[in-house]
């Protein structure tokens, strides 16, 4: 009886920790997945920047400075890796990005152009889309995080050696500088 | 509170169960009374069993609790299954046009907004082509998802406040509160569109149809089932926006703009109200507190939503009526002057490009000259003069739309209008509008109408209000006029007004639906709709 017992109870303690474990492991790939949706958007921001600057610089030649900054954060943002850097050479570039839209509106002629206008839509999306994609993932993040730390699961998980997840943030030296945003969203 | 949207989507919504045992009770009861009153007929049968009453027979309880499950399940899986695509036909959303540049403003928007959920569920964003402001979600048991939003909604709000919106909406789906609805619509709403349908039918000679007694009961039972459904949903759906956009305020803003404008009465049907963002009914239990009023409507207080958001914002009501008020800021110095050679060939100027749009000898054919110098050339060979005319760019042969102009024989150019893709002929300046476009372009407000517009509004609603009264007391047909040819089918478009109320004259196909507008007859309709002038024949007209 006392044998039937133990395998009894082994069984349900084999059982639990599996359930743990797929648990602990569908969560890090929910971060995994989540992270990659920021890597896809910070791409096609990339991207679209140069088009932006080649559409409005023949219209805004007394502006270099503000061009530049963005094309140089740009370049910075491209070559950053690891999380944390990331996060800070993107929100400089958010910034970059917001003061030019800033000088762009002191010239309304770029307004009738499709061309730039469209190329603005394009990009305030794709700012959008970041701080949507960050949000997420920095729920999911907080998520993985709780689950490693609270009792009995983070027996299980020191076990098999989970790690939580970085969060996507500029950190405190960034959060001090305020963001201008024009029809954008600032940061969270 | 579920951490994120993944989980909130895991939940499965018990209601759903009970909206089925509702529907079985109610087949249960339909049945029961249609069998005793069957029973009260068959002579003989209180002598075979000793009593009038089913009830006391087991077995004719069972077959009517049999077949009213098995009438309920096909009721609950037909209507189910079709619910998005039933609601998206019955308002006639459209998905929205890609070459439009609202409609992809829309489309990013709706994206953005699903990066929120992790893509958990696919959410399909559509327009529906009306100059009311509302916006509705509705989901089904297939798992398809829709978000409409009004083209009068959509033409009114910034960005920010388009995303608020959206968020909104797609809360609704996301939290699963959206199913329960869209099958309480499906189950009952339909009825309501279908009774509205018969009674215009009737209107001209009443009479009473079985059918629309039947009807006219499911509707109640819808109002019914509108209690059940809870005020808080709107309340809960209000703060999940904000935890998508983290902006209160835009959402405050959408709904005071849809608070003060026509939210569909008459066009989205009393059965759909549930769905909507803001009740299109009127009804005073809608604006006002209570037990009874909670239980009789589906939407909380307009006034009361936009206070907590404001409370979230930290603002005060006053930000919204001075937005209302405030002028959108005039144009900047910075923006380039020039000279223009008049039709006398006499240099006129300098003007800024919005002023020398209102000139009506101004096109792209114009000589123009810098302020700052450089030599004098021609108005569409300028960068950024494009939108200078009236809202509209000069199209290139590369952009030629390959049909011809119905009065001078050219070919129309594409050219952008409001920010949607119209036919224009850039010799006499007529416009070819698809109808599905020409609701957006009403709709929108982005030019200002000019001066010249306003007066000629004035002058020539005046003058075809007179000549309408005239024909009318002389009981005269419309007068003989040769018929312009469709550009597009190449049949007689027939010339009338837009409507009675909107006396502008246009040229419409009754075939392909095309719309000819003469020069001016575009902006007049859109000033007159905008300004909402009317015509007052007592008015000497300018000419």
């Amino acid at each position: 009886m006392a044998g039937l017992t133990l395998i009894a109870a082994i069984a349900l303690f084999s059982l639990w920790m599996v359930f743990i474990y797929n648990r602990l492991v569908r969560l890090r790939n929910d971060v995994g997945s989540a992270w990659s949706q920021i890597d896809v958007q910070l791409k096609r921001r990339h991207d679209l920047i140069p088009n932006l600057v080649a559409a409005v610089k023949g219209y805004m030649d007394f502006e270099r400075d503000a061009l530049e900054r963005v094309v140089s954060a740009r370049a910075a943002a491209a070559a950053a890796v690891g999380i944390h850097e990331k996060a800070v050479s993107e929100s400089r570039l958010t910034r970059a990005i917001d003061g030019l839209f800033m000088v762009m509106e002191n010239y309304p002629v770029l307004k009738s152009s499709e061309n730039v206008m469209q190329l603005q839509e394009e990009l305030v999306s794709t700012e959008n889309r970041i701080a949507f994609a960050r949000q997420f993932y920095n729920d999911l993040v907080a998520n993985l995080r709780t689950k490693i730390e609270v009792f009995p699961d983070n027996i299980i998980a020191s076990f098999f050696s989970f790690r939580g997840a970085e969060y996507f943030s500029a950190g405190e030296e960034d959060k001090a500088l305020p963001s201008a945003g024009l029809g954008t969203r600032s940061n969270d | 509170m579920p951490m994120t949207f993944i989980d909130i989507e895991r939940q499965k919504s018990w209601r759903i169960s009970l909206l089925f045992l509702f529907l079985t009770a109610l087949y249960f009861v339909f049945a029961f009374v249609v069998v005793q009153l069957v029973v009260c007929f068959i002579p003989g049968f209180s002598v075979m069993h000793g009593s009038f009453l089913v009830v006391e027979d087991p077995k004719y309880l069972a077959a009517i609790g049999f077949s009213a499950l098995f009438i309920a399940s096909v009721h609950f899986l037909t209507s189910g299954l079709i619910a998005a695509r039933q609601v998206v036909e019955q308002v006639g959303a459209k998905d929205p046009d890609p070459e439009d540049g609202i409609h992809r403003q829309l489309m990013n928007i709706s994206e953005e907004i699903q990066i929120t959920s992790g893509r958990s569920k696919r959410i399909r964003c559509m327009v529906i082509p009306t100059l009311s402001a509302n916006a509705l979600a509705v989901t089904d048991l297939k798992g398809e998802a829709v978000i409409a939003i009004t083209e009068g909604l959509l033409s009114r709000l910034t960005r920010p406040q388009i995303e608020a919106v959206m968020a909104h909406e797609a809360y609704h789906v996301l939290s699963g509160d959206c199913l329960e609805t869209s099958l309480a619509t499906s189950f009952f709403g339909m009825y309501a569109s279908a009774l509205d349908r018969l009674r215009s039918g009737l209107a001209e000679e009443p009479r009473v149809l079985p059918i629309a007694v039947v009807f006219w009961v499911l509707v109640k039972f819808a109002t019914a089932v509108n209690m059940f459904i809870s005020r808080e949903r709107e309340y809960r759906a209000d703060a999940g926006a904000v935890r998508i956009t983290r902006n209160p305020l835009a959402l405050a803003e959408a709904l005071d703009i849809i608070g003060r404008r026509w939210s569909g009465a008459g066009l989205i049907s009393d059965g759909l109200e549930m769905l909507c963002i803001s009740s299109p009914r009127i009804s005073e239990h809608d604006e006002s507190e209570g037990w009874w009023d909670d239980l009789m409507s589906t939407h909380p207080p307009i006034k009361k939503r936009i206070d907590i958001l404001l409370g979230m914002a930290h603002v005060s009501a006053s930000v919204l009526t001075k937005r209302e008020t405030a002028k959108p800021p005039a144009a900047e110095s910075a923006e380039p002057l020039h000279y223009a050679l008049d039709p006398d060939n006499v240099w006129l100027g300098p003007f800024s490009i919005a002023e020398l749009a209102t000139f009506p000898w101004f096109s792209p054919q114009t000589w123009i000259c810098s302020v700052a110098g450089g030599k004098a050339e021609r108005a569409a060979g300028l960068p950024g003069l494009g939108g200078a005319f009236t809202g509209l760019s000069p199209g290139t042969e590369a952009q030629q739309g390959g049909v011809n102009c119905p009065t001078c024989r050219r070919p129309l150019a594409w050219a952008s209008y409001e920010k949607t893709t119209i036919y224009r002929c850039m010799f006499c300046r007529g416009t070819l509008v698809d109808n599905d476009k020409l609701q957006r372009i009403l709709a929108r407000n982005e030019d200002e109408c000019s001066e010249r517009i306003i007066s000629l509004v004035r002058a020539v609603t005046a003058d075809n209000q007179r000549s309408l009264a005239i024909r009318k007391l002389r009981q005269l047909d419309r007068r003989k006029e040769p018929l312009t040819l469709c550009p597009k089918c190449g049949r007689p478009m027939f010339r009338t007004f837009y409507s009675y109320a909107y006396l502008v004259e246009i040229d419409k196909c009754g075939i392909c639906g095309v719309t000819w507008f003469d020069p001016d007859e575009l902006e007049m309709l859109r000033c007159i709709i905008e300004n909402r002038i009317t015509p007052r024949i007592d008015e000497p007209t300018m000419f």
